[in-house]
């Protein structure tokens, strides 16, 4: 059965929190920048560069390659002060998020002296290489090929939906390095390399977004040789690397935060008069659902600093973290009484627009709901009549 | 299992109780004798229903959580046993004033007044007929106090809500001397009751909501169709993932707020822990019936019996509409920046 054990923040986590707070604070003060819907949100390098200084980067890994040996719950309160605000992470909300832990877990020695330091300091920034234009939720379907080229590999295929690859610098990149045709299962014969977005042959071109950004990318690789010490863990190991690290992808504040400035804003824009009925129904449902999605993330990251393995868990948080984003969105489009106008330059209706167009992709990046609820699904096995 | 108990044992204990005495079948007589005689001589035996009563005040001891341990196995075995009403409410405003714990039943009363030292007014009680003391929060003055009345004194019409388990209507007119009065303790007032009681209510519904999943579960792994079990089906997997998203926040939401009560801090626990379970019913229900398809609407399968008591708590201590405008209040007052911290806190 699923277990969400209840949980509280320590009193040293509260001390963090407190910090972290102080810091954002002065960092980010109201009006100072545009709060982003959770972790779609800017890419600012020097705001990353300032965050890696306080130690909030890489806070899981290993203190001997610059990270800090810090639980998952003390980076969930630095995540889940982050994301209510909006703050730009783009820089390095992949690489800190998934990229480090991975290296951290099946790189090289080499790897880890080479990408962990630059990842913890907020300066490298990495790119996920998994879907392919034929290839999103069937991923062990992926096309792109590894050849075996002399001390290296050689990658040729299509990888998309990669966010900020024109930008950014390495990307993780999920490849089929034996046909399937050799093999028993499409699961084997997979294998990941750590890709520098500036080689030769890559090419990455924005596809704009739904709401006018155009921060995703195809990209194209033509010929791309990878050396040998960019193959991250082992050959043919690539799907079990690559599930360990969907892990890090589920059940984190980032997915039922992602609307939370706007809700914010709506509040804000009623702040020092009386409250219409319909706004405070919105916000008090709202209210309650972010309550207890923090203490079902909160109950996550504890298990996983207890050695759990809360796969089902996290899929079960972000299946219905994520719908809740597109709630609030509905909820608050029902109460506003002009209709948007693009022209609109408030924080509010900004953030209503730019909410309404991109919910969709709420319940989709990531693994879609659909998958998540199969692997939800294997989760909840009969009791022999146990209640 | 839950971990609202200080102790497993409690939770251990009463689990095996209601696993022994607490069939289906025992569950259905209930409904049409009104009364399951067996299990509340056992729960009473046991204590468990002055669980969170001070011993001193003649109550069993014990924490607040060892009763919510205690409730959440009621809710589970959708057990037809007033406990809720006669230790964590009834039994909390008396040994809180001071006034003596009947041996048997006790329920509560609300909004009822004192005039001119009659009590008086009309409540919809839960197992009012049933109680031996019925038991008021009434405003004299300034001052709140508690008003315990001998059932035997009143004018009842037996009601029942949609679970089937009594709900009656009771007549107050009782001059003074018919019953005994004695200030509130400290803190304690109706929002401090309706507090309470949606609480009671979140907990047993928390409990529910766990059975209603297992056996959701259980169902759908028997059931064949086309050829293999359902819950082998993708739009089955959705309603059992469903059902169990409900249990999980439910029972998230029980438990913190037990706890921000038990730590005197409720803040805004309660609330959003009522309006939670009230969203979640609506959602898990239909999910787990329509995983059931047509045997989860007879009499002669459990479902019902989880089911229809998820649908009469909703409407007790307060309706979801009441307490989401609370919280949007609540909301409103923190304002922007530090609203966050009602979330986190």
């Amino acid at each position: 059965m699923i277990e969400f054990d209840y949980s509280e923040l320590t009193p040293s986590e509260r001390a963090l929190q407190a910090e972290v707070r102080e810091f954002l604070d002065r960092e980010l003060p109201h009006g100072s920048y545009h709060p982003a819907l959770g972790f779609h949100a800017d890419k600012d390098p020097e705001f990353s560069r300032k965050l890696g200084a306080q130690g909030y980067l890489g806070m899981s890994l290993p203190k001997r390659y610059g990270g800090h040996e810090r639980s998952a719950v003390d980076r969930f309160v630095v995540t889940e002060e982050l994301l209510r605000r909006g703050a730009p992470v783009g820089h390095h909300w992949v690489a800190d998020r998934q990229s480090g832990p991975v290296i951290a877990k099946f790189g090289t020695e080499h790897q880890k002296e080479r990408f962990i330091p630059g990842i913890a300091r907020g300066e490298l920034s990495f790119c996920i290489g998994m879907s392919e234009p034929d290839s999103g939720s069937d991923l062990a379907s992926v096309a792109t090929k590894a050849t075996r080229d002399g001390d290296g590999w050689v990658l040729e295929g299509r990888k998309i939906w990669t966010t900020f690859a024109h930008l950014h610098d390495w990307a993780i990149v999920l490849c089929r390095s034996t046909p399937v045709a050799e093999l028993t299962d499409k699961r084997q014969g997979m294998s990941q390399f750590i890709v520098d977005l500036k080689s030769p042959g890559l090419t990455a071109t924005p596809i704009p977004f739904i709401d006018g950004t155009s921060d995703f990318c195809e990209v194209e690789l033509d010929q791309v040789f990878v050396p040998d010490e960019l193959v991250l863990g082992s050959i043919g190991q690539g799907w079990a690397q690559n599930t360990s690290e969907l892990a890090y992808e589920r059940g984190g504040p980032d997915r039922w935060l992602s609307s939370y400035t706007l809700l914010a804003e709506l509040l804000r824009l009623h702040e020092q008069q009386p409250l219409p009925d319909r706004v405070a129904d919105v916000l008090g449902d709202a209210l309650a659902n972010y309550w207890v999605l923090h203490s079902l993330s909160l109950s996550v990251a504890r298990s996983i600093d207890s050695g759990g393995a809360p796969a089902v868990e996290s899929s079960l948080v972000k299946e219905m973290g994520t719908r809740f984003e597109q709630d609030v969105v509905t909820a608050i489009n029902g109460i506003v009484d002009e209709a948007p106008n693009m022209a609109d330059t408030s924080a509010f209706i900004r953030l209503l627009i730019s909410a309404t167009l991109a919910a969709p992709s709420f319940t989709i990046r990531g693994g879609t709901n659909e998958v998540l609820r199969s692997v939800a699904a294997k989760g909840l096995q009969p009791s022999g009549g146990k209640r | 299992m839950t971990a609202f108990a200080a102790d497993d044992l409690v939770a251990d204990t009463v689990d095996r109780l209601l696993l022994d005495l607490c069939s289906p079948d025992v569950v259905e007589h209930a409904e049409s004798d009104g009364w399951a005689p067996e299990l509340w001589n056992a729960f009473s035996e046991s204590g468990f229903p002055w669980v969170s009563v001070p011993d001193t005040a003649g109550g069993s001891g014990g924490t607040l959580g060892d009763a919510a341990a205690i409730l959440h196995g009621i809710g589970r075995y959708a057990a037809p046993v007033p406990v809720a009403e006669t230790g964590m409410l009834a039994g909390w405003l008396l040994a809180g004033s001071g006034l003596e714990i009947p041996g048997g039943v006790a329920t509560v009363a609300t909004g009822l007044s004192l005039q001119g030292g009659h009590l008086v007014g009309d409540a919809t009680v839960a197992w009012g007929a049933r109680s031996e003391r019925i038991v008021a929060l009434v405003q004299d003055g300034a001052a709140w106090k508690v008003a315990s009345v001998p059932t035997s004194a009143l004018a009842i019409e037996r009601g029942a809500n949609l679970a089937g388990e009594p709900s009656d209507l009771v007549h107050f007119d009782v001059a003074s001397g018919g019953f005994d009065l004695a200030a509130a303790a400290e803190g304690v007032d109706a929002d401090a009751l309706l507090q309470r009681g949606a609480l009671s209510r979140v907990i047993l519904s928390a409990g529910a909501f766990r059975a209603l999943t297992q056996i959701t579960i259980d169902y759908t792994n028997e059931r064949k169709q086309f050829g293999k079990t359902i819950a082998g089906f993708q739009a089955v997997q959705q309603f059992l993932v469903n059902t169990a998203q409900c249990s999980v926040r439910v029972n998230m939401a029980a438990e913190r707020a037990v706890r921000a009560l038990a730590a005197g801090e409720p803040g805004i626990a309660i609330a959003a822990a009522k309006v939670l379970t009230d969203a979640a019913v609506a959602e898990g229900t239909r999910a787990a019936h329509q995983a059931h398809g047509a045997m989860g609407v007879t009499r002669e399968y459990p479902l019902h019996q989880l089911t229809r008591r998820l649908w009469a708590w909703r409407h007790e201590y307060g309706t979801a509409s009441m307490w989401r405008r609370r919280l949007g209040t609540a909301a409103h007052q923190a304002g922007a920046d530090r609203v966050f911290q009602l979330i986190t806190d």
